[in-house]
């Protein structure tokens, strides 16, 4: 059996030398100015993870393309954190450590960011991070000593609520046979729909809101006749229902199932399945999202995002995450212009000044506190609806690419 | 000479305690994870000693988080007590459940104490004022302050615990109790051995250990939930650490830890995307090719060796 | 192995048409969509309970398999435009053929070996999962064919129709998997094999090959199940992995080697299941209604192994 072990030694290396030529390595070649160093934590297995890396590189190779920042190439590091805490603890650690890296950015999970927040801290390096929307992670930071190096551009939790909150004020008044008083919210059992529900019910103060709760397809559920019953018969105004991608699907089949169109018809998964807007069960629903694709139209940003990612990786952007990160880099390379220097004060200062008026993901980003910590990017999500196979966005206003269909079409009429 | 192992144990140890000062800080952290991930693999093969599979190692690793946070949180208490009180009340569960669920044997064992973990994470999720609910709960500070070199030492000597425990349970007259309970329960019976005291001894002893890993690993990552805390990972990664390395032996565990924990590291490095494929793939060849583990696959060519010589 | 009707399971039977007309008239909906979602666990619990009878191998990666299936009608939809039904018939040959190769590569190795087979196939099921993510991303894939929410209004009632081709897949493999095993020799032949290898090996029957071909043939029913699940649901590399752990708990509960009971606890957990969510804010605890219904069973179980 020796030869056993020997044959797995073997095959082993064989394997993985063979997959690793063939897979795009972590770190760039070692260029001979020495480089700003980007550290970046996402989860590579999964979608989000995957584009937010691809849009940070497109923005690093803008960047370096055109000389660079303050004379130096930037240098993008990116490290997978298997929607694990400790992997990803362990992650921050390495780039800290082992790369060396000057800023840390990146993120998704909340979960994971937790793990991760002690040891940047530990660091003090500044991080600019665009995922972690939990407002447990905000408590998080906020409860350390010192959160001055800490930058958040993703919206918290509440915010998104928030901003829903806004919009959905500002819909019924532009629209006046839009009515929003009975809301019925179907949530996914987890921290992701748990959150979404709570804060829902928190803050519609005027809104007669009643939920209950679903195990997502993602967790072997899918079967939401029950709860779609029940929310016909409350006679909603508005019908939301916050859960996963693969959630989409079942919920329009089952609704037209059991006869079930209120005349808003809303879901908030972070993406949506490939195809969706193809289906004509997809017609006149609407969602929530940082991001359209449609604002390609409208922002001359996300415009030049949209065709530059489609040329850099033959694939369009899929999620908000793509021109998320792809922000994030510029964002981060902005500051250091302004700061004229890597070091900690000064590109702190700077960063907090950074404004742009346009962005990637299609509206302006500033600083500012949020509730608990000092430096917030976005704090606000979109009302969009689909029509015709695209996400046309309602709300804000002043980027709206469309006027709402109202009320949901009858199902007998697709 | 048999002085020679000790000798062999006593710089292994050595290394072992003085990794932090030679070691950066990200080995440091990894090394945490493979020692806490060993002392969950080693209470698992303790368990199957006795030949019962256990799937039910996350449900006492969430106890022991989810107990720490909250006593922690709510009763002031110290975080290294928080952790004892995680490993106690992890035991204090096993107890009762265990006499019920021991009587059970094989498949049915596994699957009622793989229930019994999802039970507990709709229980935990369901209690929303008591545990935070699906968002789960947040403790102010990791212990030790986050001092990486300070956490190793307290995983280092709780896989050292364990160590110690398996070695116990091997050498000692419950070695014998369980094997002879494994190979024929009827046997073993008829001898006049109390089955289930030893089963139960053991599985209480092998969920204290669980619990007060699943404490300290809540005091180092300062957040509960149930979707993380009683993970599946917790009970997965360790039984594969367990029989690739070797099952029944305390070696076997360790080697199998060690192995597939640095195993990990170097395929995240080499590959940052996919790696999970080649470790699913790795997992399939090692048993087709090692059918009895590390361990004892070498053990088998030793003693193929000696007769072949003599 | 297989379990003729005994009294016991009559008795079961007429608890439950009891129970069934109870629902029928208090909570339709609980037994329509009870009845659907059951059959789709007794469909995916089949071929466990076989493997598991014959070859004594629990197959952790069985979901995975079924994802396979799920991925190659998709596959076979977006590609040449077919209906996923049709896309049915190919797929059993095709996940056949993947059977039989995964038996000869890894299976045959860990036939009698409880905690090997453990590991490999779940080291199985990772690569399944790993590779259909390389490929296809975790983004969900749906099709789109419009009889999927086909539905149908009975006086106040208003209920999807087409998951009652699950119920008639799940009757059609329970009987057709019936028929084989005590109607045809090689049938037969599967069956001495499941219970006493080898007398049967003495007898001449060629042990390997009926595992081989036992193990492909359950493999190969999860093409066609793919692809019935597909038309309802978004795929997804991870999709499978829960289904895999439902289909061995009803495997199970209904006592290994008991195919008819697969039948009755695979419905009995959808009409379960259903039947707790009807209540308004009691659905979080629809788990812990199955989990509990399993260690009930088991301990029902193992307490009468015990007596007798």
């Amino acid at each position: 059996m020796k030869k056993g072990i020997l044959l797995i030694a073997v095959a082993l290396l064989l394997a993985s030398s063979l997959v690793a030529v063939g897979c795009p390595r972590p770190v760039l070649e070692e260029p001979p100015v020495e480089p700003i160093r980007l550290g970046a934590v996402n989860p590579l297995g999964d979608i989000t993870g995957r584009q937010s890396a691809q849009g940070m590189k497109l923005a690093v190779a803008e960047i370096n393309a055109a000389g660079g920042i303050l004379g130096r190439p930037l240098e993008l590091i990116v490290m997978d954190d298997e929607f694990s805490p400790a992997v990803g603890a362990a992650a921050i650690e390495k780039l800290a450590t082992v790369h060396e890296v000057d800023i840390f950015i990146g993120g998704m999970a909340s979960g994971v960011h937790l793990a991760q927040i002690p040891i940047l801290a530990k660091h003090g390096r500044v991080t600019v991070w665009i995922g972690a929307a939990s407002h447990l992670v905000e408590a998080a930071i906020a409860a350390l000593p010192d959160h001055d190096w800490y930058f958040h551009l993703h919206p918290w939790d509440y915010q998104q609520v928030e901003g829903t909150v806004e919009g959905w004020a500002a819909i019924v008044e532009k629209f006046p046979q839009i009515r929003l008083d009975r809301m019925f919210v179907a949530y996914e059992e987890g921290a992701f729909g748990a959150a979404g529900f709570a804060i829902s019910r928190a803050l519609f103060a005027d809104v007669t809101i009643e939920g209950e709760s679903f195990t997502s397809a993602v967790f072997g559920g899918g079967d939401f006749r029950a709860v779609l019953r029940h929310a016909k018969e409350f006679n909603p105004d508005a019908f939301v229902w916050v859960g996963f991608d693969p959630d989409a699907l079942g919920m329009m089949v089952q609704a037209k199932e059991i006869g079930f169109a209120p005349p808003v018809f809303l879901g908030t998964p972070p993406g949506w399945p490939v195809g969706f807007g193809e289906i004509p069960l997809s017609e006149a629903v609407w969602l929530y999202g940082m991001w359209s694709p449609e604002l390609k139209g409208v922002s001359p940003e996300a415009a030049h995002f949209w065709w530059a990612f489609i040329e850099k990786f033959g694939e369009e952007p899929a999620t908000y995450f793509a021109p998320l990160g792809y922000v994030n880099v510029k964002f981060v390379a902005a500051g250091i212009e302004r700061a004229g220097t890597l070091e900690r004060g000064p590109l702190i200062e700077a960063l907090r000044e950074v404004r742009f008026e346009d962005t990637a993901v299609g509206w302006p980003l500033t600083i500012a506190p949020s509730r608990l910590i000092r430096h917030q990017g976005f704090t606000r999500q979109m009302i969009l609806q689909w029509q015709g196979g695209r996400q046309e966005v309602i709300w804000p206003f002043e980027v709206a690419t469309a006027e709402p269909i109202f009320p949901f079409p009858r199902w007998e009429d697709r | 000479m048999r002085n020679w192992r000790y000798i062999v144990y006593i710089v292994v140890i050595s290394l072992a305690i003085s990794f932090p000062f030679y070691a950066g800080v990200h080995p440091i952290h990894v090394a945490t994870t493979i020692l806490s991930l060993l002392a969950l693999a080693l209470s698992w093969d303790i368990l199957l000693r006795g030949g019962q599979l256990s799937l039910g190692v996350s449900a006492f690793f969430g106890i022991g988080s989810y107990t720490t946070v909250l006593t922690h949180l709510n009763w002031e208490v110290s975080p290294l007590l928080s952790i004892v009180l995680g490993g106690l009340a992890a035991g204090v569960v096993a107890l009762v459940i265990g006499l019920a669920v021991l009587r059970l044997r094989g498949l049915y064992f596994a699957i009622v104490t793989l229930a019994l973990t999802f039970i507990f994470i709709v229980i935990v999720r369901n209690l929303t004022d008591l545990t935070g609910g699906a968002i789960g709960k947040l403790i102010p500070s990791v212990i030790f302050g986050g001092d990486p070199a300070m956490i190793y030492w307290l995983t280092l000597a709780i896989a050292v615990a364990t160590i110690i425990t398996s070695e116990i349970f091997q050498k000692t007259r419950i070695h014998f109790a369980l094997t002879s309970i494994r190979n024929n329960e009827i046997a073993a019976k008829s001898s006049g051995i109390d089955i289930f005291k030893y089963l139960l001894f053991a599985f209480v002893v092998t969920a204290v250990i669980q619990g007060v890993v699943g404490g300290v690993h809540a005091q180092r990552f300062a957040f509960v939930s149930p979707e993380e805390s009683f993970s599946l990972t917790f009970t997965i990664l360790p039984l594969a650490m367990c029989l690739l390395g070797g099952s029944f032996s305390t070696l076997g565990s360790v080697i199998g830890a060690g192995g597939l924990g640095v195993l990990a590291e170097y395929l995240r490095l080499m590959m940052p995307r996919g790696h999970l494929a080649i470790y699913g793939l790795v997992m399939v060849m090692a048993i087709l090719l090692m059918p009895k583990g590390i361990v004892g696959t070498i053990r088998e060519q030793l003693v193929r060796r000696k007769t072949a010589s003599s | 192995m297989l379990a003729k009707l005994r009294q016991r399971d009559y008795q079961i039977l007429i608890a439950f048409i009891i129970v069934a007309a109870i629902l029928a008239f208090w909570r339709p909906h609980v037994l329509i969509s009870g009845l659907q979602r059951g059959s789709l666990y007794v469909l995916i619990a089949l071929p466990v309970g076989i493997i598991y009878g014959i070859l004594g191998i629990l197959n952790l990666a069985h979901g995975e398999f079924m994802m396979l299936g799920a991925f190659f009608a998709f596959s076979l939809v977006t590609l040449t435009g077919i209906d996923p039904l049709i896309a049915m018939l190919p797929a059993f040959p095709a996940m056949f053929v993947v059977g039989i190769v995964t038996y000869r590569l890894t299976i045959k190795h860990v036939v009698r070996a409880p905690l090997n087979q453990f590991l490999l196939t779940f080291g199985l099921a990772v690569m399944l999962t790993e590779m259909a993510n390389l490929i296809w991303t975790t983004r969900p894939r749906i099709v789109w064919v419009p009889y999927a929410a086909s539905s149908a209004t009975i006086g106040p009632i208003t209920f999807g129709t087409f998951e009652f081709v699950y119920v008639a897949a799940a009757a059609i493999v329970l009987v057709g998997m019936f028929l084989f095993l005590t109607r045809t020799r090689a049938g037969l032949a599967a069956m001495a094999v499941g219970q006493n290898p080898r007398g049967a090996k003495l007898v001449g029957i060629d042990v390997e090959r009926t595992y081989m071909m036992i193990f492909s043939a359950c493999l190969a029913v999860l093409g066609p199940i793919g692809a019935l699940f597909l038309i309802r649901h978004a795929i997804f590399p991870g999709v499978g992995g829960p289904f895999s752990l439902r289909a061995v708990s009803i495997v199970a509960m209904a006592g290994f080697g008991n195919l008819p009971g697969i039948l009755v606890w695979g419905i009995g957990l959808g009409l379960a299941e259903a039947f707790v969510r009807s209540f308004r804010g009691w659905g979080g605890w629809a788990d812990i209604i199955f989990f509990g219904m399993i260690i009930l069973v088991v301990f029902y179980r193992s307490y009468q192994r015990r007596v007798r």
